[in-house]
């Protein structure tokens, strides 16, 4: 982490995402803001990187970039009227949402930087992706068989859900 | 690893996977059936869940736990289903729901609140609360081609999904600060480090995330309008099973993980219930339909427990428990009630509840026992229950005086409740009907009303056993 | 040079930014992207703390290191996120099937 490279990438990165990030709040065309919110996915994944989470870089890219994005456009392009350029605006409660999301970060970032975190003096080796996968069948075999039947129903509610008679 | 702490989850996963297929291979018109296989299927989790009473072990690398305190909120939580689904077999058929897929759902959110009272780590509670909160979501939403319904879905998954999101961030805190997601590795390094404003922040956000589940203000908005349109049957199990499984996470995580920072959330959850239970009342009172008037009810009673949280001793938890058992019941009896009625008059208006007792004695005399339990009028469930938690609240407040200002708010509380349950059971009595014709209720519906009742006068006359059960499963939490 | 608190604060100021869009925005495919955006927010602070958090600070009973919990926690949030993005939509689909409009406050049988 001391490489400055990594440091130039990070703010590189965080510059990226920050300002997609709120041009998928802020852009009142909500096909502008998906697709601005690929590019927060791609950075985020460019993030995991950095942390040295290979494997999550590649999970961030395939499922939230890929299948996530996929279905978010597939929902505007089924749902989409006429009126596409102002399809995105904000509600007579954006004021209030605004004081609050200001007085949540200010709340977080105060916390945040006063804690003491046990962090490690030398970098920690990150697992990879056999580690990973030995530890889902390992340690955590009950969320990973919740998980699968989570994922059946999410399927089958779906389906239930949006099929036409 | 055992998987036999896991059969009663694994045969409701099951038996919601024969459903589905079942479904498939009848024919249209005799879908019918597949309400009475869920209904006798459910003997199948519950002979497993009672044959792991007196069990305490933790299994799969600590994450699940099986002891009194889960037995006794999968029992309660069966019972639910049970009468969910029973209740289910007139309103299915009478509205376009896919019956199989309904009931299999049904039963996967049930193994899925059975979880959320088992887990005992933080990755594991957040999938179990998750796979129960998507499987609500479609319920609320199963009704088609029906836009309120839809609306109700649509309106639960956002602000479901927003709460999960900050439960997640809470999570991540608490795991940052503590270095683990196992709730007794938690409450350790809770501990040992001392309570830093960062862990508080935790804890708040954590409280915020459960709080949606259980509807205790500030995260109450969605209730009244989830409960409006979803299925009528939907709405009495997300009024009753989906908030005693978040009671249930509230009581594991701030009694094991958070308990060492006791002193934060005594005062939050204090001032929590009774700002619930005022605010669920009042607003409660001005309803005039009827679906809505129980929604708001349901957030008074989410107050009137957490009362027992505030004190955080063994006999308030397990006051908690009854009361929990007691208002399942109740709410379940009242919300059958309500489903036999729309089905014949076809509105959820109070108006049109006038005269309904000479129509349809029998339903009108169980919402009426129904609604006065609620309201804690003896001899019913609700009047005990209420005794029983308010009392060992009271028995708290010698270390903590604010306690005694706390009962008194929640019996002010309790008397105005009486007011607006007292305005339905007037106008079914003594409102002028609009008509004479009796009206006809389906066999299903009466046998689930008369067991709903039966429930709320037995545990009322003699709670003798519920009240043993439960101070034995309280006393787990206390070590 | 970059310490946990950078990443800690990337996720603070991209938690907000999502928490501001989802409870401003109308139209409820934008809610449920900038609810995506929290979701983001928290695996990446979870990630930082993966690989920050010294491995003492592991307590006794959790056996898999600190590193690898954090990661795990990652990937079940992705996974929960996807289908709750597919039932989601799904539900936008058949609202937008019986009403022509997916926003928020144009759909008013209920109140918001």
């Amino acid at each position: 982490m001391n490489d400055p490279i990594i440091a130039i990438a990070f703010f590189v990165l965080a510059a990226v995402l920050l300002i997609s990030a709120l041009a998928v709040v802020m852009l009142r065309n909500i096909v502008h803001s998906a697709l601005f919110l690929a590019l927060a996915f791609v950075s985020v994944a460019g993030f995991y990187i950095l942390l040295n989470a290979e494997f999550l870089a590649a999970v961030q890219i395939l499922i939230y970039a890929g299948a996530v994005m996929i279905l978010l456009l597939f929902a505007i392009m089924l749902t989409q009227r006429a009126n596409t350029p102002m399809s995105n605006v904000s509600n007579s409660q954006a004021g209030l949402a605004a004081i609050v999301a200001a007085a949540v970060f200010v709340v977080l970032a105060f916390v945040l930087s006063k804690t003491s975190w046990l962090t490690g003096a030398a970098a920690v080796t990150q697992p990879n992706t056999e580690v990973l996968g030995k530890a889902l069948f390992d340690y955590y075999v009950l969320p990973f068989e919740i998980a699968s039947v989570l994922l059946l129903v999410a399927m089958i509610g779906a389906i239930v859900i949006a099929r036409e008679d | 690893m055992n998987l036999n702490l896991l059969l009663p989850e694994i045969s409701l996963c099951v038996l919601a996977v024969v459903l589905i297929v079942i479904d498939l291979l009848l024919p249209q018109g005799r879908k019918s059936i597949l309400g009475y296989i869920a209904l006798v299927g459910l003997a199948f989790p519950a002979v497993f869940t009672l044959s792991l009473a007196g069990v305490q072990q933790v299994s799969f690398s600590g994450a699940l736990v099986v002891d009194q305190v889960s037995v006794f909120f999968k029992l309660l939580f069966l019972i639910a289903a049970a009468l969910v689904i029973l209740s289910s077999f007139d309103y299915t058929r009478r509205l376009s729901i896919l019956q199989g897929e309904y009931y299999a759902l049904v039963l996967f959110a049930t193994s899925g609140m059975m979880l959320m009272a088992s887990t005992r780590e933080l990755i594991s509670i957040y999938i179990a609360l998750e796979f129960t909160s998507i499987t609500l979501y479609v319920l609320a939403a199963s009704i088609r081609n029906d836009a309120k319904s839809s609306e109700a879905g649509l309106k639960y998954l956002l602000l479901g999904a927003l709460s999960s999101g900050a439960l997640l961030y809470g999570m991540a805190l608490t795991f940052g600060l503590t270095g683990s997601t196992v709730l007794n590795d938690i409450a350790s390094a809770l501990a040992q480090r001392g309570i830093s404003a960062a862990a508080v922040l935790g804890l708040v956000f954590i409280a915020a995330g459960f709080g949606f589940k259980i509807a205790t203000v500030p995260f109450h908005m969605w209730a009244p309008d989830v409960y409006e349109g979803a299925p009528t049957p939907i709405t009495a199990f997300l009024s009753v099973a989906s908030k005693a499984a978040g009671f249930a996470l509230v009581l594991r995580v701030f009694l094991t993980a958070f308990e060492p920072a006791e002193k934060t959330w005594l005062p939050l959850f204090m001032v929590l219930a009774a700002v619930t239970m005022t605010l669920g009342n009042f607003v409660a009172i001005r309803q005039t339909n009827i679906k809505r008037m129980l929604a708001y009810s349901s957030i008074a009673h989410a107050g009137y427990v957490l009362t027992g949280l505030a004190a955080a001793t063994a006999g308030a938890t397990s006051g908690m428990l009854v009361y929990l058992l007691a208002y399942t019941l109740t709410n379940l009896g009242a919300f059958i009630a309500i489903i036999a009625f729309s089905g014949q008059v076809g509105s959820d208006q109070i108006e049109d509840y006038n005269g309904l007792s000479r129509r349809a004695p029998v339903v009108s005399l169980g919402l009426a026992i129904c609604l006065l339990s609620l309201a804690g009028v003896p001899p019913m469930a609700g009047f005990i229950s209420k005794v029983y938690l308010f009392a060992a609240v009271f028995d708290a407040a010698a270390k903590n005086s604010g306690l005694y200002y706390l009962v008194v708010i929640a019996l002010l509380n309790s008397a105005v409740s009486i007011f607006y349950y007292l305005r339905v059971v007037k106008a079914m009595y003594f409102g002028p009907a609009a008509t004479e014709e009796s009206l006809h209720t389906a066999f299903s519906l009466r046998v689930a009303l008369s067991a709903a009742v039966a429930g709320v006068l037995i545990v009322g006359i003699y709670p003798t056993p519920v009240m043993q059960a439960a101070s034995v499963a309280a006393q787990v939490l206390f070590h | 040079m970059l310490s946990l608190n950078h990443f800690l604060l990337l996720g603070a100021v991209l938690f907000s930014i999502g928490l501001y869009g989802a409870l401003s925005r109308r139209n409820a495919v934008a809610i449920l992207m900038c609810i995506e955006l929290m979701f983001n927010a928290v695996n990446i602070t979870l990630v930082a703390f993966a690989r920050f958090l010294a491995p003492a600070a592991t307590a006794s009973q959790s056996l898999a290191p600190v590193s690898t919990v954090g990661q795990v926690f990652t990937i079940f949030v992705i996974t929960v996120a996807a289908a709750e993005a597919a039932v989601g939509l799904a539900i936008v689909l058949a609202i937008y099937r019986t009403r022509r409009t997916i926003s928020v406050e144009d759909v008013d049988l209920m109140k918001w």
